[in-house]
């Protein structure tokens, strides 16, 4: 086939018209927004390589060659999903972008040459069904617009003064605290698409829990007096921001502990203030970014990954932590960069060498790649124990 | 009573006339002109003469009105095996010759075809009010499917008693000279090597390989729109280049070549020597004079013509004898102005379109 410009993008559309109405359908059956996302974002990828590329390279297309632009087009697919966080499930994901891609196919090689006499002679055009498929998806693009206007989650506002918790937020909504809105007995977010902004929460078994669900964003939240962690996340994918944890005088808990969520894709906690608790941060079998983040005093590590954890630890800062600064542990990867650990100090009592002021520590098998990081003040600056290594970005074996 | 009529029962006409039936006209609307029933008649001669096995084209040269399904995908439905399609699917898939005439004859059985032809030959289309006159009648709409206007001989070579043309009937003599450079001439390398002769090949510059007789993109709007925008000069120097000799680049032609040069079996030579038959593998006439019918239709009404073709509008359709009421249209050989590979399945398809569309467009119809 030798598609003109305009006939592979009325191809394309029209083929994805069938997939955007029922990406429209299951996302209204799952409440989630994602299918339409994808298929919009399916689209919006494969015009703009229609555009910038396959048109130039391609002035004709043998059928086999429809399996190498869909491989094309999902690798750049799940880039910009992961890239930009979009949360779709990776399985979910993969089935509605093969259907696609095989509506495509079929429609471009049995459907469009049988139902229109010159469809390859036009070159892929399909004249005024094309532009009745154009208009179809326009409409649904529209009724999702609306859909998604009228199904925003609601604004609640926290007055100030203290509100007796446990709140627990069991729906959609943007919780945004005024000056001076308090919870005292800790939030539990038991809903997608949670938003709480500017609150400080007071006490609580954890100061935020966040468990089993999708699309948390904890901004500009204060926590103290947690009785175990100050936010506390499992098998939840969370953005974490501007946030300040006080967990002085609690020698078991940690900060922000992220755990179990390595299927949920990436969670983030940037420009944090952690101070005292047993670690302050941590993850564990867990894809996080850990960026920007102000770690100190704490009893037992600064910022811990562990249990098969990957990620980033960047441009943090980590004071005044007792035994270990940053820590790669038990078979996990780790990007570690621009740090800045200082003054970890020798945890004598717990007789174990590997706490012995260890700014930064690889153990049990794990991998940590590390640059233009700044180490002063530690007894032991790095330290690799148990079959783990540590090695510069540019190392090449 | 018929208002369309189409001057040829060859291929080309067939393709047309399925592509007319699928438009939604029926079998007593079309009046088909030609001096055999059968659409295939012709074709099945030269394809023997040659000994061709399989087409050129791919699964989608066949006559029917949609691309698909393609004779692959009914070759797969009946073997129950995916291979044809798998073979489509990388463009190595070509009906055999035996495929393609049975699909022909199952068109023909269902298609009216038979109840449409009317056994005349047609030797002159006179204009007239709301249409055109010819066999008998007039009609409004009238597309010609004259076929190629005769076998190419060169002229140095005429009545030579060693000299054949390809696509007559022949045998093999001891020594062959095969002049030419397509696919024919291919075709009739392999088939006097395959029966025991010394081969020698002349021709005037080496044979272009590609796998259809023009690049694919111009049996598309995308190879198509540039070409039609072409000055006359342009598009007949362009025609020139586009139908120079070609054949498919494959093993299959070329290690039988190979293995006969080493041979000694096989050679290259710039002029015919002393074989004892010479074979002409030099196609058809070309040129509108060569087709009285449309030779008298360009003298008698001016007809624009440049460089031996007749010109026509994009469509296939004759612009100085076509208007809102009447159409003339040209599918075949004669067609290439309007699209370069006209005298292919796909030619004769393309030809269709536009007149179906000047057919249902035509309040009169």
């Amino acid at each position: 086939m030798s598609y003109t410009l305009r006939g592979r993008i009325e191809s394309r559309l029209t083929a994805l018209l069938p997939v955007l109405l029922g990406a429209c359908a299951a996302a209204a059956a799952l409440r989630h927004w994602w299918p339409v996302e994808l298929v919009l974002l399916m689209g919006a990828i494969g015009v703009a390589l229609d555009l910038q590329l396959w048109h130039r390279v391609l002035p004709y297309q043998p059928a086999w060659a429809s399996l190498l632009l869909g491989a094309t087009e999902l690798g750049a697919v799940l880039a910009v999903v992961y890239g930009f966080g979009l949360h779709a499930p990776l399985g979910a994901g993969l089935a509605l972008f093969g259907t696609g891609w095989l509506v495509a196919f079929l429609l471009g090689q049995a459907a469009f040459p049988w139902l229109r006499l010159d469809y390859a002679e036009g070159g892929g055009e399909l004249g005024r069904a094309g532009l009745v498929a154009l208009a179809g998806i326009g409409l649904a693009l529209v009724g999702s617009g609306a859909a998604w206007y009228a199904r925003r989650p609601p604004v609640v506002h926290l007055a100030a003064g203290v509100h007796q918790g446990p709140l627990v937020l069991s729906r959609r909504m943007n919780l945004v605290g005024a000056p001076g809105a308090v919870v005292r007995g800790g939030i539990v977010v038991r809903h997608d698409d949670v938003h709480v902004k500017n609150v400080t929460v007071v006490g609580g078994v954890n100061g935020i829990t966040v468990a089993g669900v999708h699309g948390t964003v904890l901004d500009g939240v204060t926590v103290t007096g947690a009785k175990l962690d100050g936010i506390h996340v499992r098998m939840a994918d969370v953005l974490i921001r501007n946030c300040s944890v006080d967990m002085l005088g609690n020698p078991l808990g940690q900060g922000i502990d992220i755990s179990y969520n390595m299927d949920m894709g990436m969670s983030m906690v940037e420009h944090c203030t952690v101070t005292g608790g047993m670690q302050g941060i941590a993850t564990h079998s867990s894809m996080t970014e850990v960026m920007d983040n102000t770690v100190s005093r704490t009893t037992q590590l600064g910022i811990d990954m562990t249990e098969m954890s990957m990620g980033s630890v960047m441009d943090n800062e980590v004071r005044d932590a007792l035994g270990v600064g940053i820590q790669c542990n038990d078979r996990s990867m780790c990007m570690i960069e621009r740090n800045s650990v200082v003054g970890t100090r020798a945890d004598a009592a717990s007789g174990d060498p590997s706490r012995g002021g260890v700014g930064l520590l690889a153990s049990f098998q794990s991998e940590a790649y590390v640059r233009d990081n700044r180490l002063a003040a530690n007894p032991v600056p790095s330290s690799t124990v148990t079959d783990s290594i540590i090695r510069p970005y540019d190392w090449e074996p | 009573m018929a208002r369309v009529a189409l001057v040829g029962s060859g291929l080309a006409g067939f393709s047309v006339y399925q592509t007319l039936r699928r438009g939604g006209l029926e079998p007593s609307e079309i009046a088909v002109f030609g001096t055999d029933a059968d659409p295939a008649a012709t074709w099945r001669v030269r394809a023997g003469a040659i000994r061709q096995q399989r087409m050129r084209s791919e699964s989608d040269g066949h006559c029917r009105a949609q691309t698909f399904p393609g004779l692959a995908f009914r070759s797969a439905a009946r073997r129950r095996s995916p291979l044809p399609l798998l073979a489509s699917a990388v463009d190595r898939y070509h009906p055999t010759v035996d495929e393609f005439l049975a699909d022909v004859e199952r068109l023909r059985a269902r298609s009216g075809w038979d109840e449409s032809v009317r056994l005349a030959r047609v030797d002159r289309v006179r204009p007239v009010d709301g249409g055109f006159e010819l066999g008998g009648g007039v009609f409004a709409h009238v597309l010609l499917a004259t076929g190629h206007p005769g076998l190419n001989v060169p002229e140095e070579l005429r009545g030579d008693p060693r000299v054949v043309h390809s696509y007559e009937p022949h045998e093999y003599a001891r020594s062959v000279t095969v002049v030419g450079a397509g696919l024919a001439a291919a075709t009739e390398w392999l088939n006097a090597l395959a029966a025991g002769a010394e081969v020698v090949s002349v021709r005037r510059r080496e044979p272009l390989r590609r796998p259809l007789n023009v690049p694919r993109e111009y049996f598309s709007r995308r190879g198509l729109a540039a070409f039609h925008r072409l000055g006359a000069q342009e598009r007949a120097a362009r025609l020139r280049a586009l139908l120079a000799p070609s054949y498919p680049p494959s093993r299959h032609w070329d290690a039988p070549l190979e293995r006969a040069a080493r041979e000694g079996r096989f050679r290259v030579e710039a002029a015919v020597n002393g074989s004892e038959q010479v074979i002409c593998a030099t196609g058809f006439l070309r040129g509108v004079e060569h087709d009285p019918l449309l030779a008298e239709l360009v003298a008698e009404h001016g007809l624009a013509t440049a460089d031996g073709w007749l010109v026509l509008a994009p469509d296939s359709t004759v612009p100085e004898l076509t208007d809102a009421t009447r159409t003339l249209a040209v599918a075949g050989a004669p067609a290439a102005w309007s699209f370069p590979a006209a005298d292919t399945l796909m030619g004769a398809k393309y030809a269709a379109h536009g007149f179906l569309r000047k057919v249902q467009a035509c309040p009169t119809r």
